[in-house]
């Protein structure tokens, strides 16, 4: 179980980070530059926990949201640095368990973060919004549910599930295709079990 | 090179400010009301965040800020007014849809705390810069790591953007269709996005090596380039900001708000 959460903190980790905060906003970029109805934010994140482990992972996740709250007004972002350390740990872990090998399996990854996001703000949403998102498709149904007169917990679980489960499930999609094409002499500095021989 | 903080240099007492005292700033007026529940208690802090901002000459830059919530507001209103279970009392009807009044006080509720929070972090983000923000923290005992982090963010992003442009530009000029039904524009994402992000990741070996030769590891204590002028009034507005909360929570135990 520990090497689940082994970390390296060298140089080459700590420079992951930046450039993985970049690429989560490069798709939030690209997403609305194609108006697709997802956020598609959390690419770099789950690139980060692929490659540094669910530790990095959750740190890509929390420091993107914590720097784009405090310097780009968007302090609603700020909230769900929660959400992102949470995708960030769960892609980590699975990807530590060796799910990240085969695209069946990368796409039960994307469930396990879907899912954690789902979890997380669920009660960030009832408890600053009122149970919205903030998301066209997944506030019509809220407003749905709500007109059926389900409970307010129910449906904010509902509408968030039909955005970040999709969501998640095309993000895994382009990380799976990027981590596989990535080089070897890239990825070796980020793997754990190797181990340095000294010549002197 | 576009930054993408929103940073602005107008040279006012607030740019003096330490950014801290903002922070705390933001502690106070996102915590006072939440913590005496009174809706006035939100009038109170718009109203000081709307002085502030415009006796720092950014009124006009917070605008901007006010468009990102304004969306999120209208379905809170929307939802809230027309679906709360609360809902008893008829307020108003606009054709077929019924505004409640318990629904409508809530979504004010949320409204004011949303366009409160807005507001407070606008004083700070319009008035620090990111890279004082790290230098004030490493100050203070902040990892110089995580310091590298933060403000390297600032440095990569606009690199990736201008790569971003030049993938644009050549995929399309290679027929690549970006606009068009939402089948298209999906399958349009991937070439898109993954040629930026390979060559950023790989460009990530080469900066960590050239770190790495400049000792980015080493543990000896370092100095700081600059130094910052103090502002006389940081100690005093702190004090006043902690002296509300405390009288804030002194007040909801003891029963006078």
């Amino acid at each position: 179980m520990a090497k689940i959460f082994k970390t390296k903190l060298t140089a080459a980790t700590i420079v992951l980070i930046p450039a993985c905060i970049g690429i989560n906003y490069l798709g939030k970029l690209f997403a609305s530059l194609l108006k697709l109805p997802l956020w598609l934010d959390s690419i770099g994140t789950c690139i980060g926990a692929c490659l540094g482990g669910p530790i990095i992972g959750g740190l890509c996740g929390a420091v993107n949201n914590i720097v784009f709250g405090l310097t780009t007004g968007d302090n609603i972002t700020l909230i769900y640095a929660l959400t992102s350390l949470g995708i960030g740990i769960a892609v980590g872990v699975m990807a530590r368990l060796g799910f990240m090998t085969s695209f069946p399996k990368a796409m039960l990854t994307a469930v396990v973060g879907g899912t954690a996001a789902v979890v997380i703000s669920t009660p960030l949403n009832i408890l600053f919004w009122g149970g919205t998102t903030g998301n066209v498709w997944g506030d019509a149904l809220f407003a749905f549910t709500q007109a059926k007169g389900m409970s307010v917990g129910m449906g904010s679980f509902l509408d968030e599930l039909v955005v970040d489960v999709p969501d998640k499930l095309l993000t895994l999609i382009i990380v799976y295709l990027i981590i596989k094409g990535l080089p070897k002499k890239l990825t070796s500095l980020y793997d754990v079990n190797t181990e340095v021989e000294r010549l002197d | 090179m576009k930054s993408i903080s929103l940073y602005k240099d107008m040279g006012t007492w607030l740019n003096l400010m330490h950014p801290y005292t903002k922070l705390l700033y933001i502690v106070a007026a996102i915590s006072i009301p939440l913590i005496g529940s009174k809706l006035w208690l939100f009038g109170v802090f718009i109203a000081a965040s709307l002085v502030i901002l415009a006796s720092g000459k950014v009124l006009r830059h917070a605008v901007p800020l006010l468009a990102f919530s304004a969306t999120l507001i209208v379905v809170i209103f929307l939802v809230q007014g027309l679906f709360n279970h609360a809902n008893e009392q008829v307020l108003f009807a606009i054709g077929p849809m019924t505004f409640y009044k318990e629904g409508v006080l809530f979504a004010t509720k949320l409204g004011l705390n949303i366009l409160n929070m807005l507001l407070s972090f606008g004083i700070f983000v319009l008035t620090t810069s990111p890279e004082e923000l790290v230098d004030e923290m490493e100050k203070n005992g902040f990892s110089a790591k995580f310091g590298y982090v933060i403000n390297s963010v600032f440095q990569i992003l606009p690199q990736m953007m201008m790569t971003k442009d030049t993938i644009t530009d050549a995929q399309r000029s290679r027929g690549l269709e970006t606009e068009g039904s939402l089948g298209v524009r999906m399958k349009a994402f991937i070439p898109l996005i993954s040629p930026v992000v390979m060559s950023s990741l790989v460009n990530t070996r080469e900066r960590a090596i050239a770190l790495e030769v400049r000792g980015f590891g080493r543990k000896n204590k370092k100095t700081w380039l600059a130094d910052r002028p103090k502002h006389k009034g940081d100690k005093a507005i702190g004090a006043v900001l902690v002296l509300l909360i405390v009288l804030t929570i002194a007040g909801r135990v003891l029963g006078w708000l």
